[in-house]
């Protein structure tokens, strides 16, 4: 039981899909022997019960934080694969998850912010900008990434925490459109809000929908709009700065 | 012009990987995915394809590919598609939008708004259209299987 919630758990919180959260489970239970076997997942919480002995047991664990670590999904994936496999045991399992569970994220965070500051940079370069736009929104992309952290520690509301850190980022591309004008202000603003693109959202949601996973997808692509529409609110707020 | 472009391409899908925490032997996979989705992209043009259908064919290929790559490389597909579409992302047209309406102009801001959300649209039906390709000719493979084996 625990060895299955906490493999569901963890899928659920590194940003996984309901559908591969309910299989894994479910996989886990019928190859530990259990009979009866239902599971349900929405992106906030998971049920799980099964008949063992007799008996009926049903748990509910929530998922309150969610972040973003494809790492852990892999793992979790490949121990759930082995022990249905016969390759090792319950206890294996379950210490295997453990680690997991408390494993830190595979990148530095000094690493996370560069690759933000490099994915800004090389796409508004493939928007259509020159060499000089790249250090500035590359820098921009940073600003973004930088403050998306640390306003995660105040502000509870997700979207807030996203129309603030576009926010910001627009300002800054605002700042350096203002200090050197033969830069873009488009290309800047386009490369910047780039580390907020919900990709993980909106691919979820779909391959929730196509595994027929109606309410987990719907609701992943209200977070996929959400998301966008406060990046959206944030550049034009930005752009009516301008003026 | 095309190099820069599949350079480009290529680093920012790689650095879309790690801000996800991809695992690392799977990084190079999900940058390569996001370069050959570009290519792609911006070779369809030239054919004489509008963009909704460019950007249609070329999702469908990113979810085709990670569907590939998941099976060899034994990892989730996600890993690959979510770097995969990157660089297809509608951003100017989004932008563009915004300014319209900064600017008063409602009717080409809709108008914009309306690409946009067709792009994105053609983003996600090429998605599916990749995962229910790919699980119909896995049906068929196996169902092949199944009658050699009777």
């Amino acid at each position: 039981m625990d060895t299955c919630l906490l493999a569901g758990t963890i899928i659920l919180k590194s940003g996984g899909e309901t559908y591969r959260t309910e299989e894994t489970m479910t996989w886990i239970a019928e190859a530990a022997g259990m009979d009866d076997v239902n599971s349900s997942a929405t992106p906030t919480s998971v049920i799980l019960s099964f008949r063992c002995q007799g008996q009926d047991h049903t748990r509910m664990v929530r998922t309150p934080k969610r972040t973003t670590n494809l790492n852990k999904i892999t793992l979790v994936n490949d121990v759930s694969r082995r022990f249905v496999s016969g390759g090792i045991t319950l206890s294996e399992a379950y210490g295997r998850l453990r680690e997991i569970d408390q494993m830190k994220p595979i990148y530095p965070k000094w690493m996370q912010h560069m690759a933000a500051a490099l994915t800004s940079g090389a796409f508004s370069m493939l928007a259509g900008g020159s060499w000089l736009d790249l250090g500035p929104s590359a820098l921009a992309g940073l600003t973004v990434n930088l403050s998306m952290e640390y306003f995660e520690k105040f502000v509870r509301m997700k979207f807030f925490t996203e129309f603030s850190a576009a926010l910001f980022g627009g300002l800054i591309s605002l700042l350096f459109v203002t200090l050197f004008p033969q830069l873009h202000m488009s290309i800047l603003i386009i490369g910047a809000m780039l580390p907020l693109f919900p990709g993980i959202a909106i691919t979820n949601s779909l391959r929730d929908l196509m595994a027929g996973d109606l309410v987990a997808g719907v609701s992943r692509g209200v977070e996929a709009m959400l998301t966008a529409v406060s990046v959206a609110v944030a550049t034009a707020i930005t752009l009516w700065f301008r003026g | 012009m095309l190099l820069k472009g599949l350079a480009l391409s290529l680093v920012s899908s790689t650095a879309w990987c790690i801000l996800f925490n991809v695992p690392v032997r799977t990084i190079l996979a999900g940058g390569m995915a996001g370069m050959i989705g570009w290519l792609v992209f911006s070779t369809l043009p030239m054919l004489g394809a509008e963009v909704l259908l460019s950007t249609l064919v070329s999702a469908s290929v990113v979810s085709l590919l990670s569907q590939i790559l998941s099976i060899f490389l034994r990892v989730p597909s996600t890993n690959f598609s979510v770097a995969g579409i990157i660089p297809l992302v509608p951003g100017s047209l989004a932008y563009k939008s915004m300014l319209a309406f900064v600017n008063n102009d409602y009717m080409g801001g809709i108008t914009l708004a309306t690409q946009t959300m067709m792009v994105a649209g053609a983003i996600a039906s090429g998605l599916i259209l990749g995962i229910s390709v790919f699980t119909i000719w896995r049906g068929a493979r196996h169902a092949g299987k199944r009658t050699q084996r009777n």
